[in-house]
Order: structure tokens, then sequence, then C-alpha cells
């Protein structure tokens, strides 16, 4: 390494460097502003993943002619065991126009991969049914015409305690002073469950005890606290779940 | 899983490829919305709306095409789309509207600026923990070396170390080492 490329580090470390040209300042201040952007540096919602796979199978489930395979990662890695090739994950590509010339580590994956998956395939292999994902179901949610800009999804997941579901809505507004939004589910019979109260549904949790693979109708409602805890029948959000997992 | 494997499965909504695609570009995806929208919920919202996209227009995406440059065409077109409706709908009194809401933003980032984010991101996500934090602490939060020591309790000559090694290594695989 040159001295020119210590003070180029040195600079990017914060150190007073003399001896850089304007031009070569120039460069390194280009990085310097871009690890300065707060958007280098936010990471999403860990919950986003959940909405992004349910949002896609609520596609799926509208889509004719569509059918999401719905392979659990154990068959794949099975199907794959059997068929003497590793399981590796989509690697991440660089965009091919790239201003700064990055430099991409070449990785052995023959072997060390190979290992990797023989491993892999063997820990589910010998864990069986105790790996298995819970029983998962998903769906879009829409408004109605009482709230038609009304939009979200979520994610109903089989727990020890009940089925949690993690929905998450824009276009609702804040409600308080007595108004509050209520969750339920319903079956083919017509019967509501009542799955949890709420004032906003940017990111809410709620609970049903009613098992989802048969209570598939969502709706949300506008409800007053007057006593009263039937339906108002004022929905303004719906949806129908569909398994994922 | 293979690509290719992994590509039709993702074109048929199998939930564990879509798991995959998001793990793997899930990121980039969410970054280049936080670059145009400057505000979280706004970038998940358009992370989700450009997973749904792409799987809508999976069908015709060429086997030989790279996955990161397209997701991330499709992302900045949805976070434009985004900022526009937020722009229009900013009917409040601006001295309600909170400074980083979208409406204030002059303008949506370029397409070249947007990949900058996604090449540095990804150069900083190769160092190890404790050069990363330091990084972050000296730009994001603009501290001093001495302020990062006496907030990590280490001594200041670790954090210029430290410093010295991170950017060694981002200034060397963004380019930036002659060598």
């Amino acid at each position: 390494m040159s001295a020119s490329d210590n003070d180029r580090i040195s600079y990017l470390s914060g150190e007073t460097v003399e001896s850089l040209t304007p031009q070569e300042r120039a460069e390194l201040d280009e990085l310097l502003r871009a690890l300065e952007a707060p958007g280098m540096w936010v990471e999403p919602d860990p919950g986003l993943e959940d909405r992004v796979v349910a949002a896609i199978a609520a596609e799926v489930a509208r889509a004719p002619g569509e059918e999401a395979t719905g392979a659990p990662a154990e068959d794949a890695a099975r199907a794959a065991a059997a068929q003497g090739r590793p399981v590796v994950p989509l690697a991440p590509v660089r965009p091919a126009r790239a201003r700064w010339r990055l430099r991409r580590p070449v990785f052995a994956l023959g072997g060390l991969a190979t290992a990797a998956a023989a491993i892999a395939v063997a820990l589910v292999l010998a864990l069986g049914g105790s790996s298995r994902a819970p029983l998962q179901f998903a769906m879009a949610v829409t408004g109605t015409p009482l709230a038609p800009g009304a939009h979200g999804s979520a994610t109903l997941t089989k727990t020890e305690s009940g089925w949690r579901i993690d929905l998450s809505a824009r276009g609702l507004p804040h409600l308080q002073n007595g108004r509050y939004y209520q969750a339920w589910l319903k079956n083919p019979a017509g019967i509501l469950v009542p799955v949890g109260t709420f004032n906003d549904a940017l990111h809410v949790t709620l609970w049903s005890g009613a098992p989802v693979t048969q209570f598939r109708a969502f709706s949300v409602t506008v409800q007053q606290a007057n006593g009263n805890p039937v339906s108002s029948g004022r929905r303004v959000l719906v949806g129908i779940a569909h398994q994922i997992r | 899983m293979q690509e290719g494997d992994l590509r039709a499965r993702f074109r048929r909504g199998d939930p564990d490829a879509v798991r995959s695609v998001y793990r793997s570009h899930g990121r980039l995806v969410y970054a280049v919305a936080y670059r145009v929208l400057g505000n979280r919920d706004l970038a998940e919202e358009a992370t989700q709306q450009t997973f749904v996209k792409a799987w809508r227009a999976a069908q015709s995406f060429a086997e030989d095409r790279e996955l990161a440059p397209w997701l991330a065409a499709i992302a900045r077109r949805v976070a434009i789309d985004i900022y526009r409706r937020e722009a229009l709908r900013a009917a409040d009194p601006l001295e309600s509207v909170a400074p980083g809401d979208p409406a204030l933003v002059a303008s949506p980032q370029s397409a070249e600026a947007i990949y900058d984010v996604w090449e540095v991101r990804q150069a900083v996500a190769q160092l190890p923990p404790d050069e990363q934090e330091v990084v972050r602490l000296q730009h994001l939060d603009g501290f001093t070396h001495t302020q990062i020591a006496e907030k990590l309790g280490v001594a200041v000559g670790t954090v210029k170390s430290r410093s010295f090694r991170a950017h060694k290594r981002l200034a060397s695989l963004l380019g930036h080492l002659r060598e």
C-alpha cells in the first residue's frame, strides 16, 4: 500500500491530511457523504418480511391459475440432498452500473457449500418434526366503502396460546374519545369471534382463540364504547386468510 | 436451492422462495425506498409494494438478468409514486408538517445516488460488528474519536485503530485505494 493510500484512509477516518489533491479529497468526500446519510443505516422492521410474504400470498390466492407450492424448507433440503446438490441461498448481486469499483470477493463455494449443505440436511433430518414451522395464514386487507383508501396485510400464526394476528394497515384514521376499532373473525356459518380492539391499525397484534383454519373471514368495525359489545356492522376493513405455511 | 429454481419458485409465489429473495434483497429495496422517501413507514410500504410488483412482473423477467438492479429500479419507481401521493396529500398548514415529511423533500433521489447507497451499504455490511459500530458513531452520529471511546468504554487508541481498519476495508471494497 502506498503512502498516498495511508493518507486516504486517514482522511476517511477523520484525521487531518494535507497531502491530498482537491480531486482526491472530492472523491473521498463523496464516500463520506454516503456514510453520513441516514438511509445508509436504517434497518427495516423485522416483521416486514412476514408482511411481504403475506402480501404475495394474498396476490397468489387472488390470481387465477397460479398456485403457491408452499414447500417447506425441510422438503427442499431433502430434495436437494437426494439430487446431490448443495442448498445455497440466492446470492445478492450488485448493480450492473456502479461508479465505485467494488471488488467482489470470490468464494470457493464448491466443497465448502456442499459440506455446509450436508450438515444442514443432516440436522433437518435429525430434528424431524421438532423444527417444523408453525401453521401460518396470511391475507391482504382492503377498505370497504366506509374507508375506501384503507389497505394492508396480516399474518395469522398458530401458537401454543392461540392464533397471533399481526395486522398492518394504512388509511384508517386514529380513533379516540370512546371510538375504537374492533377486529373479528367469522366462519362459514356466520359466527363472529372478537379478536381485539385498537385505536390505530399501523402495527397491531391481535389474538384469536378460535381456529383460523375455520374462521378465515377477517373484518374490522368501528365501535363506540357505549356498553353494547356487539358488532356495530360498520365494517371498514375486510380480508380472507389463506394458508401459506 | 439453485438460483434458477429459486426464481421459478418465486414466480409461483412459493413463500420459502419469497422469503429467500426478501432476505437477500430486502435491505437493498428498503434502502432505496428510504433514500427516496426519508420515512420509515413509507419505506416499508414501498418495500412491500415493490416485492408484490416484482412477483407480478416475474413472468417476464429474463433468466440472465440480475435481480438487484431490477428490484432497485422497481423500488425507486414505487417510492417515487408514494412520494408524489404523499406530496399531493399534504394540505396541512406548513408549520404542522414534520421536517422529515416527504412532502417537504425537494425531489426524489437520482438512480445514481440510489445505487451508491447500495454499494456503500454492502461494503459496510462486510465490516466486523465492532468496526461497523465505530463507523456508524463517527459518520451517522457525528462523534469524535474521543467521544466514541467514552461511549464504548475503550481507549482512544483502540477507536483510532478500529476506525483506520474499517476505513481501509471500505476504501478497498469501494475502489478508493490505488494499490
